[in-house]
């Protein structure tokens, strides 16, 4: 195995950051998020999941998809920006995961979206092995591997001293190249695994979808957006155009795109006042039946890659692992009486 | 789980059942537990399940909020739910802003007060927050509470704690030894973490808006993206929209995933309300002073 | 990135060159696109594509294009309901605009040659159907016995009535109006009153080698399936166009999936054994 010491890897992470934008795992009043640093030292090294998933870094909270100028009658459309080179360190192998999955829905199927292709054509992608499984983690579940490298560019993997460089893909030996790694003999350590969650078979999901199940779970829900929020995988989108600037005979509006969550109320209220979605039930089923079926219907990827946020961030225990137990009985008892 | 908790658990799922059983209300809205060791609300619609029903320090939600959803009929020209709702002392000062407000009709509403010896930090959250809140402290919210029986109930379960505890606004006092570009500063940087998840509305008994004005299609006094100002805006106008009608819950506190001091908006608010008005949200099923429109021939304060 | 470089969520710029009322609160809005690029993208699509109009600084919306490519002009029938709407029906002629498209599945045009067709228009849900009359028309002998019902809550909301006249005189053609409530003038002249069902139960057009194509209010979609049921046509023979909130248009944003299908992706154009086999209602 390669392997880099602590503090060779900090001098590299210092040179990225003077390079590119640099995003890494930081303490924000005490919250560890995925954010721009502009050294090394700012960097959390020993943590267990960020708050929120990395997907901020190529699909931002709040986008600009195209500026519209006015100047009296005329309109114009600005040019996109060039997208700067930005590396995400420390990024946890479900994140890499939750990425890949985002690729497969923006990328992967025509058209390209386009602000989001050129964004993550930019970006590499520096993974940062678990030691374990965290409360609340089912990453093996859904695919998945606490050391899993499928879906960075490089996996760094804790050794006694420094760290394991394992490049994955081209993007991963360029930006490597030149790094002084010591050849050991041996492997990295697995990981310490957690529990392992029973995943009904995308197939099998549409026979639990006329269940009373759902009503009942979403009861306590609140119809907040904190789990499509923190969600690696989740990315329903609003636009708008707003004012960004005005004056007497100019105007910029930019037409954003920002997040949304089909768990809101009015989520899908039509101009005309109408909600197809009118309870929590509804919204809650499209939620996890978008993830478990409809992506992988839509996009060939499964919309959940068992990090656990949703757990440990929704106010009522709306538990996705415990929805998963209990989806894979309700299948079971009726394979049994069938 | 000290005996008298025990006692008291075991009184709200006879208390449950027997109406259940009888059929006084159509559902029990109490907590159960969850998964991974947490408190969750529960819905108990079979005089079966009462024993689903717990009590314990765990119980932080405030179930006001669930009486939103029973305001309509289950079917179309049937009568809306009667149901019995488990509260705590501040839980229970909501039901009055919902009465108050006419959200809610008394006689729909079996009202279950247990008295309270304060929750627990990291109540409602899994293991992850253990670490950051040892569970064997009590929240700051109960610490400063000298309520300790709910202000209106059916039937009162438990021993009220003796306690003698003034609120001092001790909380609100760091924010105002504040300079206000200091007071700014710590505020901004507070907004900035936000996510506008809107979990502190949503879990609010007092925003129930079917529109939020803070969320509309077409971005009349906000706009959606996530900048620092927008996000000042919702806190701000939520914060004074709540002014005199917030009973001091800390809900929308714990729920924040990105850990913002929100109650110390209300609580700043709720201190200025007592001061000016004397009046205190909840105590009384009487409107906010804030909302009270004045009657012909009334002088205006100012 | 996509052959063309095109940002599909970017809009083509146009300028509105001209407007007419369609109803109340309804207009018909007629765009040039100035951006080669544009002209390029819509010089061909067909009935049952829809596009995303801007009312650039406002709001984009999506809208059946009711117009065919031989017109020359994109045009589009918008209903006053909204934000957007309120600003494009509030543009003067000569302003710019936004559209992005075309978009979506359409109208099986080929695979119904031959047939005989009945089409099935609700109030502003005659704006997708009218390119489907016109492409007919003007490829008149193509296409077998012609029978459309249009309707509309009140004679005001009845769209297109400018081109009644043509469609009536066609061969092979007949028209059948109703709405739900007429006016003095309307009931004075003795016309059809009723929902469309009942003028479609009156018309009675045989199944035998037809097929329907039904747009307008859900609700009217869904019971106008049962008629035709009734009268012996078969899911397969019913094709529809369905409508659901939208913000991308292009598979991404998550919006507007009915179970698995994206209206806009995989639509908006279904058959109604397709719909019927829909995990989520479209209802």
């Amino acid at each position: 195995m390669k392997v880099i010491t602590r503090e060779a890897l900090k001098t590299w992470l210092d040179r990225l950051a003077g390079e590119t934008a640099l995003f890494a795992p930081r303490s924000v009043d005490g919250i560890i998020l995925y954010r721009p640093v502009t050294g090394s030292s700012e960097i959390v090294f020993d943590y267990a999941r960020p708050k929120m998933s990395a997907k901020e870094v190529i699909f931002p909270s709040t986008d600009n998809i195209v500026s519209i100028e006015k100047q009296g009658k005329d309109v114009t459309l600005a040019e996109p920006p060039l997208e700067r080179k930005q590396v995400i360190f420390g990024l946890r192998p479900c994140d890499a995961h939750g990425i890949s999955v985002l690729d497969a829905v923006y990328i992967g199927r025509e058209p390209v979206d386009a602000s989001y292709a050129r964004r993550r054509e930019a970006t590499t992608l520096v993974g940062l092995s678990c030691p374990q499984m965290w409360e609340g983690c089912f990453c093996t579940s859904m695919g998945g591997a606490p050391d899993d490298p499928s879906h960075v560019d490089v996996l760094l993997t804790a050794v006694v001293g420094g760290y394991t460089v394992n490049a994955v893909t081209e993007k991963g030996q360029a930006i490597i190249a030149g790094l002084e790694l010591r050849e050991l003999t041996g492997d990295p350590p697995r990981p310490t695994l957690g529990e392992t969650v029973p995943v009904l078979p995308t197939e099998r999901w549409p026979e639990r979808f006329t269940d009373r199940y759902w009503d009942l779970l979403a009861e306590r829900c609140i119809g907040c957006r904190v789990c499509t929020y923190v969600c690696p995988t989740c990315r329903c989108f609003d636009v708008r155009d707003e004012v960004a600037e005005r004056r007497t005979s100019y105007a910029r509006y930019d037409r954003l795109r920002c997040w949304d969550a089909c768990t809101s109320p009015n989520y899908r209220v039509t101009a005309g006042g109408h909600n197809p979605r009118p309870t929590k039930g509804t919204r809650l089923r499209n939620r996890f039946f978008c993830k478990f079926y409809y992506m992988s219907q839509d996009y060939g990827a499964t919309g959940c890659v068992g990090c656990g946020r949703c757990i440990e961030a929704c106010p009522v225990n709306i538990d996705i692992v415990e929805m998963l137990h209990d989806v894979s009985k309700a299948s079971a008892a009726v394979e049994v009486t069938a | 789980m000290s005996q008298s908790t025990g006692q008291v658990q075991e009184q709200i799922r006879a208390k449950a059942k027997e109406l259940l059983e009888q059929r006084q209300v159509q559902c029990v809205i109490g907590y159960e537990m969850g998964s991974r060791g947490q408190v969750r609300p529960a819905f108990i619609y079979q005089a079966d399940d009462v024993d689903r029903l717990v009590w314990n320090q765990g119980c932080t939600h405030n179930l006001t909020l669930y009486l939103h959803d029973k305001k309509k009929p289950a079917k179309k020209g049937e009568q809306p739910p009667r149901v019995a709702i488990v509260v705590k002392p501040c839980d229970s000062r909501d039901l009055n802003v919902l009465l108050a407000e006419t959200q809610i009709e008394r006689e729909r509403v079996y009202v279950i007060g247990v008295t309270c010896e304060g929750i627990l930090k990291g109540a409602g959250f899994g293991k992850q927050s253990e670490i950051r809140n040892p569970k064997s402290e009590i929240q700051d919210r109960c610490l400063r509470c000298n309520e300790r029986v709910p202000v209106v109930y059916d039937v009162l379960i438990g021993e009220p704690p003796q306690i003698d505890i003034q609120d001092d606004f001790a909380d609100v006092a760091k924010l105002e030894a504040m300079t206000p570009v200091e007071r700014v500063a710590f505020w901004l940087k507070q907004y900035d973490r936000c996510i506008r998840c809107y979990a502190c509305r949503q879990v609010c008994p007092g925003c129930y808006c079917n529109v939020c004005m803070f969320e509309r299609d077409d971005s009349l006094w906000v706009g959606i993206a996530t900048g620092v100002k927008e996000k000042e805006f919702f806190h701000l106008g939520r914060a004074y929209h709540l002014a005199a009608r917030c009973v001091e819950c800390n809900e929308c506190e714990r729920v924040c995933p990105m850990e913002l001091p929100l109650s110390l908006l209300n609580r700043k608010l709720a201190k200025e309300v007592r001061e000016l008005f004397q009046f205190r949200a909840g105590v009384e099923p009487v409107k906010a002073p804030l909302l009270t429109m004045l009657a012909e021939g009334e002088e205006p304060l100012i | 990135m996509t052959g063309n470089g095109h940002d599909p969520m970017r809009p083509y710029l146009g300028r509105l060159v001209g407007t007419r009322p369609l109803g109340t609160d309804i207009k018909l809005f007629q765009i040039e696109l100035t951006e080669p690029a544009g002209q390029q993208h819509f010089s061909y699509y067909q009935p049952g594509q829809f596009a995303f109009v801007s009312a650039l600084g406002v709001g984009e919306a999506p809208f059946g294009i009711t117009s065919i490519p031989s017109q020359g002009l994109l045009e589009f029938g918008v209903a006053k309901l909204g934000s957007v709407t309120g600003a494009l029906h509030s543009l003067e002629v000569g302003e710019m605009m936004g559209v992005r498209g075309p978009l979506g599945n359409w109208f099986p045009m080929d695979e119904i040659k031959g047939k005989n067709i009945v089409v099935l228009g609700g109030g502003i849900g005659g704006a997708p159907l009218r390119p489907v009359v016109n492409s007919i028309l003007e490829h008149r002998n193509e296409y077998g016995y012609l029978t459309i019902l249009w309707a509309a809550r009140n004679p005001s909301l009845l769209v297109f009535t400018d081109e009644y006249e043509t469609w009536q005189s066609a061969p092979d053609t007949e028209l059948h109006l109703t709405v739900d409530r007429g006016d003095e003038p309307w009931k004075a002249a003795g016309r059809n009153e009723g929902l469309i069902t009942q003028l479609l139960e009156k018309v009675a057009p045989s199944p035998q080698n037809a097929v329907t194509i039904t747009c307008g209010p859900p609700i009217m979609i869904h019971f106008a399936s049962l008629t035709l049921k009734k009268l012996g046509y078969s899911l397969d023979q019913m094709w529809t166009t369905l409508e659901a909130r939208m913000h991308c248009g292009i598979g991404k944003c998550g919006r507007c999936n009915m179970g698995e299908k994206l209206v806009c992706a995989d639509g908006p154009v279904f058959r109604q054994d397709q719909v019927a086999g829909f995990l989520e209602s479209f209802l």
